[in-house]
């Protein structure tokens, strides 16, 4: 597991009061029972992390699994080491 | 218990600062919904949002005045003097005290809160204006309506999010059915585009990023707005008896909680909020022609407002027009049930019912007629106002042409 996915996994252990190891690359949200305040909460977490911004609405950034997730966020992270600009919100 | 009737009808809305405005924008389909870099900071110039623009409050009001008003109290104050003078309602000494003002708002003087914490926390500014208090505090509004127009009965401000209008309308409703008062001016205003409240509304990911589309298959969310709208309500034998122009009645009310999620909606509690408001008025599910829905554009409330629709009206749920004018002037909160209430009460006087706009294609989930985007020639006999609020709290209010 890379470490933003390692990062990823305790932030989502974290909010859902779970062991990290229990929770798996291809976990569908479903399955690990993550809600939609859950979600929001998750997602906050990571954007303070890695000070980045998930783009909410955007077909790029559906966020059905933990795979999905970790994708996400290393494709901001590229965008934001690579000088491109980072998005302006979730409507950019 | 007395009939309670609506003689006059006042709005400030994304599409107009009137009520003839508002209603020819809102039955032509024509959306106040875009982005609007010029008009907001940065932070928030990508945001989808429904904004009042053009809205000149110095021309509008007194300076000395202006200072005490949020802008949520300023759209209450303009929406109450069109409601006021199209009712042409006049107050006796004696009937000052039998007037009440309920209005709601879901969050107050937010403009003034950002103002002011910004000058604390942004420019390290030591002091805050010494009217941010009478100016933020969500009672404001109500209060200066019943200065502007000295009524001295019973006033307060309802807040219950989403449906704090509703609220407010049902419970001056009461007041002059039961016989306590015999005039309200009610609705509800709020001014909630403010930096603070987008980004948090942000932060909850339920934000259309292109428009408000209820009931299509693609939509996409909720677009905030603001604004306000009063309308005035009195006994019908008081109407009656001034020879007052009488739109429609009031005829119930139906209130409900879902005791469920903070934020998902529940179908049973709205379900059970539209069946009180037409047993409240003795409407018979097959005489209402007309919802104007919640209809918020999000996935899940469409969805569960649809299958509340079906339980309370079942094969009756298929003859029903149904529309959202959020589609057009955005989701504007705790003001939201009083703009909506306004095309409600014009569909039954005019008989044209006002579209959902911005429809694209059908969800199954949403398979009932939502009039999309043509308004539609069609007699209103009755018709009900639905807000359902974040918290489940449920507030419905049914209007039928007076008999």
């Amino acid at each position: 597991m890379s470490e933003v996915a390692q990062k990823v996994v305790d932030i989502i252990a974290r909010e859902m009061k779970v062991e990290p190891g229990t929770i798996k690359l291809e976990s569908s949200l479903e399955d690990l029972k993550i809600e939609s305040l859950d979600v929001v909460q998750i997602v906050f977490a990571i954007e303070e992390t890695f000070d980045i911004t998930i783009p909410s609405n955007d077909k790029e950034y559906e966020l059905k699994t933990v795979a999905d997730i970790v994708r996400g966020v290393e494709r901001l992270m590229a965008q934001k080491s690579g000088g491109a600009k980072p998005a302006a919100g979730p409507a950019a | 218990m007395r009939r309670v009737v609506v003689t006059g009808l006042g709005c400030v809305a994304p599409v107009g600062h009137s009520v003839p405005d508002f209603w020819n924008a809102v039955v032509a389909g024509k959306s106040a919904i875009g982005k609007y870099p010029q008009h907001v900071p940065e932070l928030i110039a990508h945001v989808v949002l429904a904004p009042v623009l053009n809205f000149n409050a110095d021309a509008l009001f007194d300076s000395k005045k202006l200072i005490l008003l949020d802008r949520f109290s300023q759209f209450a104050l303009i929406a109450a003097r069109e409601a006021v003078k199209d009712a042409g309602l006049e107050l006796t000494e004696a009937e000052r005290p039998r007037t009440a003002v309920v209005l709601g708002s879901g969050i107050g003087g937010n403009t003034t809160h950002d103002e002011q914490y910004q000058r604390l926390a942004k420019a390290n500014n030591p002091r805050v204006h010494p009217l941010t208090i009478p100016r933020l505090m969500l009672n404001a509004a109500t209060s200066q309506v019943t200065m502007e127009f000295g009524t001295t009965g019973p006033a307060y401000s309802i807040s219950s999010a989403c449906a704090s209008a509703n609220h407010a309308i049902g419970q001056a409703f009461w007041f002059v059915r039961s016989g306590l008062c015999d005039v309200a001016l009610t609705g509800g205003s709020e001014a909630c585009l403010t930096i603070g409240t987008i980004k948090a509304w942000e932060a909850l990911r339920v934000m259309s990023n292109d428009t408000c589309r209820p009931f299509a298959k693609d939509r996409r969310g909720m677009v905030l707005g603001e604004g306000g709208a009063v309308i005035v309500i009195e006994s019908l034998e008081r109407a009656q008896a001034r020879g007052a122009r009488i739109y429609c009645e009031i005829a119930g009310f139906g209130m409900s909680s879902d005791a469920g999620d903070i934020v998902y909606p529940e179908e049973k509690g709205a379900a059970s909020a539209m069946e009180s408001a037409l047993r409240d008025g003795g409407i018979a599910p097959d005489q209402v022609d007309y919802i104007n829905a919640h209809g918020t554009g999000t996935a899940a409330n469409d969805s569960t407002e649809t299958g509340a629709i079906k339980r309370v009206f079942g094969d009756h749920a298929r003859q029903l027009a149904i529309s959202s004018t959020k589609s057009v002037h955005g989701h504007a909160l705790g003001a939201a049930g009083a703009i909506e209430i306004i095309a409600a009460i014009k569909a039954l006087e005019t008989g044209t019912v006002p579209p959902t706009a911005n429809y694209t294609e059908p969800d199954p989930q949403c398979d009932l007629d939502y009039v999309p985007n043509e308004a539609r020639q069609k007699k209103v006999r009755a018709a009900l106002s639905n807000s359902f609020a974040f918290g489940g709290l449920n507030a419905v209010i049914a209007l039928r042409q007076l008999a």
